[in-house]
């Protein structure tokens, strides 16, 4: 089937391999010129040993979240899939999304991450429950550290004694993540690690 | 005392349920818009559908009919008119709690989706004719002057006019008092280009030219005036967001790349212009599809085969450039085009290098940087591009390597151009020509060289140059 890039809206010329029909791989969504345009997160460049992330943020990454999140164009959620793939299929912990505000996912018309997460095909279960409505990006640095508890456990959860994974779309100081990890440490969880996609 | 207190409220109960707010229809008269985007809050635009003032509709329509070649369904977008269906998006809504549909080929404005509503203006709109001032001081020349004619009698008789007028005739010039004429007349007028950059050089100009009047410039990431304006001067891609509101179109550049390529934007225009108003088109380079369009609707043609300051067109001369492509990937700068820069270098003139693709630029801008170290390239996605340019035209950059981005609206005194590759398929006869129309544009210097540099002559080549020779030899021939 002929198609165009998600982003630039060339068309893509693509071939089905042998190896795409039996492994099961995904085919790519967006052209070698566009994904040249992202920076892969080297293995030294990681923020902290706990937290894994993908991409740097840099202008091609912006436009993306821009059109992602902002622009809603939900379809954009194909465009890291393999990568999300490779990065989580093989871990033995429980897959726990950062969660939105209710509301913020009735204005949005999807939960971003979420959908992240069922294109690249990894189980995940939602463990937390969002209690302010407020974005973390409207605030500085110092107000996000200060800001209290974002978080609670969903009622009548069990956390069991096992390793979590937390992802996100996003992390630049990390306070989001900080929250949630004291919450689910504290119901039990053996180990907390993070999955982001971007970090900033 | 007391009974000042008890001051009875005067008794002349003003109706004032179903006044309508002034800016709101201000800014909604003519434009079609996203309910979520407006800058008018939601209880507003709620009262004034309830007066019957603003309507409704879904932004994604369903067509009943099914394609019979997919089995998909067909959609169109409210907004951009676009109905292919490879950009629509069925996703789960989480507002509405089923599967709805959104439109990516205009999200770049905020995304137009089966379940948000577009909104238009349809209550009473005031007409305010002010004063309008039309201060131009320049002179036209006769051909100018019989164009200038022509349009204004074509706009009021309302029917389709296309100016065709080379490379640095004044085209622009000609538009004003057919502006003028619409003004006088209390018509809306819209100025379309195919790119930002042309918006924003020809915005200032006619905002000088009619200094009491109000101007808006609309392109991609430009601010969102809430004022009613009656000369509009936009990217096509923003009459997207207009309906029934033009009395006139201006078409400039009419066969410049997004706008002859997507058909979406041809129905924009229609779109945003009144039904029987009448579309102008301005170009050099007609294609033969609108000279036939035009012909058939029996629309008026000017024609202007010279330019302002009365020299011909430069002529291009053909050099070989065998195997250049060979060449320049193994690091070596062509013999002729070393040569052709270097005589370029020593006259001390700006030049321009034309590349079909941004790859084999980039291979040979450190070819070039050897010869000389200020020669820059730039390309569609520079951001720094306008700099550059500007950097040529003060002599900082002695030349530029460029894709086709630079091949209209640019003019710098006394440049020379070369075309590497000009058999190439992005070269066509209307694009060469108008990289023709680059040289020798300024009163002082009218002349200048224009090299095809090519690896075998292609059939567009001797389209352009034969072209362009027509139209120097037309000169005698009319007027």
């Amino acid at each position: 089937m002929n198609m165009n890039c998600y982003l630039c809206s060339r068309p893509l010329k693509r071939q089905l391999t042998w190896k795409q029909l039996i492994m099961y791989e995904q085919q790519a969504v967006i052209c070698p010129t566009c994904h040249s345009k992202f920076e892969f997160v080297k293995p030294g460049e990681q923020k902290s040993p706990d937290i894994q992330a993908l991409f740097h943020y840099n202008e091609a990454m912006k436009d993306f979240l821009h059109q992602y999140k902002f622009l809603k164009d939900i379809v954009l959620k194909d465009v890291f899939r393999s990568e999300i793939t490779k990065a989580l299929k093989n871990t033995d912990a429980v897959i726990v999304p950062i969660p939105m505000h209710p509301e913020k996912i009735i204005l949005r018309t999807f939960a971003h991450i979420d959908e992240l997460l069922k294109a690249a095909g990894i189980p995940y279960t939602h463990l937390l429950e969002k209690i302010s409505i407020e974005s973390q990006s409207s605030k500085s640095k110092v107000e996000r550290e200060q800001s209290a508890q974002l978080f609670q456990l969903k009622p009548n959860i069990i956390i069991e004694k096992r390793s979590h994974i937390l992802i996100d779309d996003i992390v630049t100081t990390g306070t989001t993540l900080k929250h949630a990890k004291a919450i689910l440490t504290e119901a039990g969880a053996s180990s907390v690690k993070a999955f982001t996609l971007i970090q900033g | 005392m007391r009974k000042r207190l008890y001051k009875q409220p005067s008794k002349t109960n003003r109706y004032i349920g179903t006044l309508e707010n002034p800016s709101l229809r201000d800014f909604l008269t003519g434009r079609i818009w996203l309910r979520e985007h407006s800058p008018f809050s939601d209880e507003l635009i709620t009262q004034h559908i309830q007066f019957g003032y603003i309507a409704t509709l879904p932004g994604v329509q369903k067509n009943s009919k099914m394609n019979s070649r997919f089995k998909r369904m067909n959609y169109t977008c409210n907004r951009c008119a676009n109905n292919n269906p490879n950009l629509f998006v069925t996703y789960y809504c989480a507002a509405c709690e089923q599967t709805c549909i959104y439109c990516r080929h205009c999200i770049s404005m905020g995304r137009v989706s089966s379940c948000s509503d577009l909104i238009k203006w349809i209550g009473p709109t005031t007409r305010k004719s002010p004063n309008h001032l039309f201060s131009w001081t320049g002179t036209f020349t006769p051909y100018q002057q019989k164009a200038s004619k022509e349009l204004i009698e074509s706009i009021n008789a309302n029917r389709v006019h296309l100016i065709h007028a080379v490379c640095g005739a004044g085209k622009t010039e000609i538009l004003f008092p057919a502006i003028y004429e619409c003004l006088k007349n209390g018509k809306r007028i819209a100025v379309a280009t195919p790119r930002t950059d042309v918006v924003l050089e020809l915005a200032p100009r006619i905002q000088h030219v009619f200094p009491k009047t109000k101007t808006q410039a609309l392109y991609g990431g430009a601010d969102v005036d809430k004022n009613y304006a009656p000369i509009i001067i936009a990217t096509t891609h923003q009459l997207y967001r207009f309906e029934d509101a033009f009395d006139t179109i201006f078409v400039d550049e009419a066969d410049a790349f997004p706008y002859t390529h997507d058909e979406t934007l041809q129905h924009a225009v229609i779109k945003a212009k009144k039904s029987d108003a009448p579309i102008l088109y301005v170009t050099a380079t007609p294609s033969e599809k609108l000279i036939n369009q035009i012909q058939k609707l029996q629309g008026g043609y000017s024609f202007i085969p010279r330019r302002y300051h009365g020299h011909p067109l430069p002529v291009p001369r053909y050099e070989s450039l065998w195997r250049y492509t060979k060449q320049i990937e193994s690091t070596r700068l062509p013999k002729k085009l070393t040569q052709w820069t270097k005589k370029q270098l020593q006259e001390n003139k700006p030049f321009l290098i034309f590349f079909p693709t941004i790859a084999l630029m980039e291979k040979a801008i450190p070819l070039f940087q050897q010869l000389e170290p200020s020669i820059q390239a730039v390309h569609a996605e520079d951001p720094n591009r306008k700099e550059k340019v500007l950097e040529l035209r003060a002599k900082k950059v002695r030349g530029l390597l460029t894709t086709t981005i630079l091949e209209r609206g640019i003019t710098i005194p006394n440049v020379q151009v070369a075309v590497v590759g000009a058999e190439s398929g992005i070269f066509t006869s209307s694009a060469l020509i108008q990289i023709g129309g680059r040289v020798g544009r300024s009163y002082d210097c009218p002349t200048g060289d224009l090299v095809f540099f090519h690896h075998g002559i292609s059939v567009e080549m001797d389209r352009a140059t034969k072209e362009i020779k027509r139209l120097n030899k037309t000169e005698l021939t009319t007027i």
